[in-house]
């Protein structure tokens, strides 16, 4: 039997991750409630996230859900055990996960520049042409033509001090 | 008292002296992808051996150009760019640069012009070629003009390190331009160096560069095996 997941969030107290979805071929909505336990301010949010999903009673219902979103909701419901608001919470995931093209990395500490390295190669893996990809071409030559015809780059304008 | 790490074989830039030898030199912002474009360049020839504390990653690669063998080391920062700016030994006997922007990220381009500059001081004649990497991310980029290249009249070159386009022509391009700037350097600074290198004191001034490096920098350096493709 196949479940269509809907919506999945977190609820705080007594704490659980809610799951609305519906069973094939049925109309109805249903909602099902699978209680957080043995999670404290200190425990790993990737892992609780990867034990649920991989949990024998939830699997099934969780097929839909990313463990992406596991992951965020666990975030969430740790940072209210310390303390924070949700605001705050989604504010610190939303930093996390969402790349600022205009932030200077140069200034950034290794543990910080490690972090947005990981986001952007996720785009580099999904563009990756791997050597044992059938279609791999070692050397690959492209001409781009560069002439004043083309529109600017919206890079060089400003002052004389810029390009 | 020279550093330790100066006494690393790979480390001795006075074989870049020697014909059959270059070194190229790789500038930008961090994460704009040198060390990718590398690997890209290299596949199965890249593999870093830790060697000792040094904050640059070197790549040895072999090739052969006009019939002749050439021993090419790519020089990588390892963080060092964090500080927007190189330690002097980077620029040291450099026979060409390759310089990459993120086309993703404005800023890395802008940067450009401070590396640029600062090649310039060390370097003011070698061959320079201008890199747009990360086209993958939005092709649409490779339709647009970019000016830097052309004001200063460098090559530009549009690439992507995830799927390869233009990568092995950067490189092998990278090299002939190191090897023919090396054939007929008409640099200023390589003529004084060579004229220094006549005398007795150019030993002292060459310690006294190597203390400061071994007292300020922390080197990291990984070795990639030759490879030819």
């Amino acid at each position: 039997m196949a479940y269509h997941a809907k919506k999945c969030g977190i609820r705080f107290q007594p704490p659980a991750i809610i799951l609305i979805y519906n069973e094939q071929a049925k109309e109805k909505d249903r909602q099902r409630i699978m209680p957080v336990r043995n999670f404290s301010k200190f425990s790993d949010c990737i892992g609780a996230a990867e034990q649920l999903k991989n949990n024998p009673r939830h699997k099934q219902f969780l097929e839909g859900v990313s463990l992406q979103q596991l992951v965020k909701l666990y975030t969430v419901l740790k940072g209210h055990l310390q303390g924070q608001s949700l605001v705050e919470s989604l504010q610190k995931i939303q930093q996390e996960t969402v790349f600022d093209p205009d932030e200077n990395l140069n200034k950034l500490d290794d543990k910080e520049l490690k972090k947005r390295k990981n986001l952007m190669d996720k785009l580099f893996e999904k563009n990756c042409k791997k050597k044992d990809d059938p279609e791999f071409v070692y050397d690959i030559e492209v001409e781009f033509l560069q002439d004043t015809q083309l529109e600017s780059c919206g890079w060089d304008d400003g002052s004389d001090n810029e390009f | 008292m020279a550093g330790d790490g100066l006494t690393v074989p790979e480390l001795d830039q006075e074989k870049y002296d020697a014909d059959e030898n270059v070194k190229i030199i790789c500038l930008g912002d961090s994460a704009v992808g040198k060390s990718k474009l590398m690997e890209r360049f290299l596949m199965d020839g890249f593999r870093p051996q830790q060697l000792s504390t040094f904050a640059l990653t070197l790549y040895k690669y072999t090739t052969t150009v006009d019939g002749k063998t050439i021993l090419v080391d790519f020089w990588d920062t390892a963080g060092q760019e964090r500080f927007q700016s190189m330690h002097a030994s980077y620029y040291h006997k450099a026979h060409a640069c390759i310089m990459v922007f993120d086309v993703q990220r404005k800023i890395t381009y802008k940067n450009l012009n401070t590396w640029y500059q600062e090649l310039r001081e060390y370097r003011p004649e070698i061959p320079c070629i201008v890199v747009a990497n990360k086209i993958d991310a939005d092709l649409k980029v490779t339709q647009k003009n970019f000016n830097f290249a052309k004001k200063l009249n460098l090559p530009f070159y549009f690439v992507s390190a995830a799927d390869g386009t233009n990568v092995v022509k950067l490189f092998t391009d990278a090299i002939k331009l190191a090897v023919s700037y090396k054939q007929d350097s008409q640099d200023f600074m390589d003529q004084v160096m060579q004229e220094l290198e006549n005398f007795e004191l150019d030993k002292k001034v060459e310690e006294e560069e190597e203390d400061d490096l071994s007292d300020k920098e922390e080197y990291d350096t990984h070795v990639a095996k030759p490879h030819i493709p």
